[in-house]
């Protein structure tokens, strides 16, 4: 677990040095008005805030698209990287800065698709990562093509005028099959209730994935009914695999909160300082 | 405790946590509404949002002064006492009827209904709190909201068929599908 002041500690003054506007950079966000993304920007930001993590002590890395963007509208270390590639990237960062808050953050087509075996294979390998991803369905940044999570009769796209036809990809059941130990559910029109569940992730020693319904304003305007629709999971949160897969069974894809949280061994715990010296060594031989 | 019970303001440092919180929020989310108008280039209404982030950045700025000795608690951002999911001034993350094609008078309109639901807040506060000072400022901050509120029920009066300017130009529309 990336080291952070202890939230519950007592706290004379509320005006807190940092607010979340101090982790916002100068850079206007290019998204719709009315776009789920800003309520995940603001989600972000409350919660560095609210857990005392200065900006120069996190990282957010992301692929592409329009949620990817993420990075370059916050004031601490950003890597807005390669397509599908936010998880390599994070992981090595974190492998070669274990201090740091490390923070992937994309899209559903950045993170399922082209990045679904990155996905995969983080949730298993269970390093102290917390992965963003705001799904809203579409590849909105391409102008509105359908995604991985895209219900298959959605057939507003020219490319897929009869719908994809193919089952949805389930990205919390997935994470669940793939070794994640925490999943959580979060809504952009809940960014309070979405913070809550960040600093959770956050502060779960492992990998943390949190799967962020965040409706397109443009392409998927019928998404604001999410607003009315999403549900806390009052089955929640489940501790054991058996319970959590119930759960998930009975899943709507609506339901808010923590899903399911186990704690395993975190991928480097024990090892960093072994690693490190490796790393000295490699440098070394670069150098000479 | 009722739920109503646990939804009240229980002493001064309690209620200026929470005033902050709201004044703060509510700049960031006109300075964000503000931001998205200038990126899509509609110049009028990023006038507005931004002078409405102004007051609130300065309303904010006159509850730190307040503080003083007052012990402030801690209060995470998932545990203040309102019932929508952000703050009052600005809750609705997710407007339907936000729109870089918006107009002038839609825009006062939006502005409206977060500054009523924030003069609303203060109102409930001064009813409410069981700390005599927290009505006390409460009531103070509920007037002050009430000006906002009727500067923009006084633009919205003054709007005139002029003023209707049709939506905007899309410089760069979405390719919509159809």
């Amino acid at each position: 677990m990336t080291q952070t002041a202890d939230p519950a500690a007592p706290h004379r003054d509320a005006i807190p040095s940092l607010r979340a506007k101090d982790y916002k950079s100068d850079i206007k966000p290019v998204w719709c008005p009315g776009c789920g993304h800003f309520g995940v920007l603001a989600a972000l930001t409350k919660t560095l805030a609210y857990l005392d993590i200065a900006p120069e002590q996190a990282a957010v890395v992301s692929g592409i698209g329009c949620s990817s963007r993420l990075p370059a509208y916050l004031s601490g270390y950003g890597f807005h990287g390669v397509h599908g590639r936010a998880l390599p990237v994070a992981s090595g960062l974190k492998a070669a800065r274990p201090d740091l808050t490390v923070i992937a953050a994309g899209g559903d087509g950045d993170g399922f698709s082209i990045g679904g075996n990155h996905f995969l294979h983080a949730c298993r390998r269970n390093q102290d990562l917390t992965y963003i991803v705001m799904d809203n369905e579409v590849y909105g940044m391409t102008k509105g093509q359908a995604s991985p999570t895209t219900p298959p009769d959605w057939a507003k796209s020219k490319l897929t005028p009869h719908g994809t036809g193919m089952p949805r990809f389930k990205p919390a059941a997935i994470a669940l099959a793939a070794g994640a130990g925490f999943v959580a559910r979060g809504f952009a029109g809940d960014p309070n209730g979405l913070t809550e569940l960040l600093a959770a992730a956050i502060q779960h020693p492992g990998f943390a994935f949190v799967h962020v319904l965040s409706p397109c304003r443009t392409y998927r305007p019928e998404q604001q009914d999410w607003k009315t629709e999403v549900h806390p999971c009052v089955l929640g949160p489940a501790h054991d695999i058996a319970h959590a897969a119930e759960l998930l069974q009975r899943d709507d894809g609506l339901a808010l909160g923590i899903l399911y949280e186990q704690r395993f061994p975190v991928y480097a715990d024990g090892v960093s300082a072994d690693a490190a010296g490796r790393l000295a060594d490699i440098e070394a031989e670069l150098c000479r | 405790m009722s739920e109503d019970q646990a939804d009240v303001i229980e002493s001064l440092g309690e209620f200026i946590a929470h005033a902050l919180e709201l004044e703060h929020a509510s700049e960031a989310h006109y300075t964000q509404l503000a931001d998205s108008m200038a990126v899509h280039h509609n110049a009028a209404v990023e006038t507005l949002f931004r002078q409405l982030a102004e007051l609130s950045t300065a309303h904010a700025a006159a509850i730190a002064a307040r503080v003083g000795d007052t012990e402030l608690p801690r209060i995470p951002p998932w545990g203040f006492k309102w019932e929508c999911p952000g703050a009052p001034e600005s809750s609705d993350c997710l407007e339907g009827d936000v729109s870089y094609r918006m107009t002038t008078l839609q825009a006062i309109e939006v502005a409206l209904h977060n500054e009523r639901r924030g003069h609303a807040y203060y109102l409930h506060v001064a009813d409410t709190a069981t700390d005599a000072d927290a009505r006390a400022l409460a009531a103070e901050m509920a007037a002050e909201e009430a000006e906002h509120v009727a500067m923009l029920e006084s633009l919205l009066a003054g709007q005139t068929d002029a003023d209707q300017a049709p939506t905007p130009d899309d410089l760069d529309p979405p390719h919509m599908p159809g």
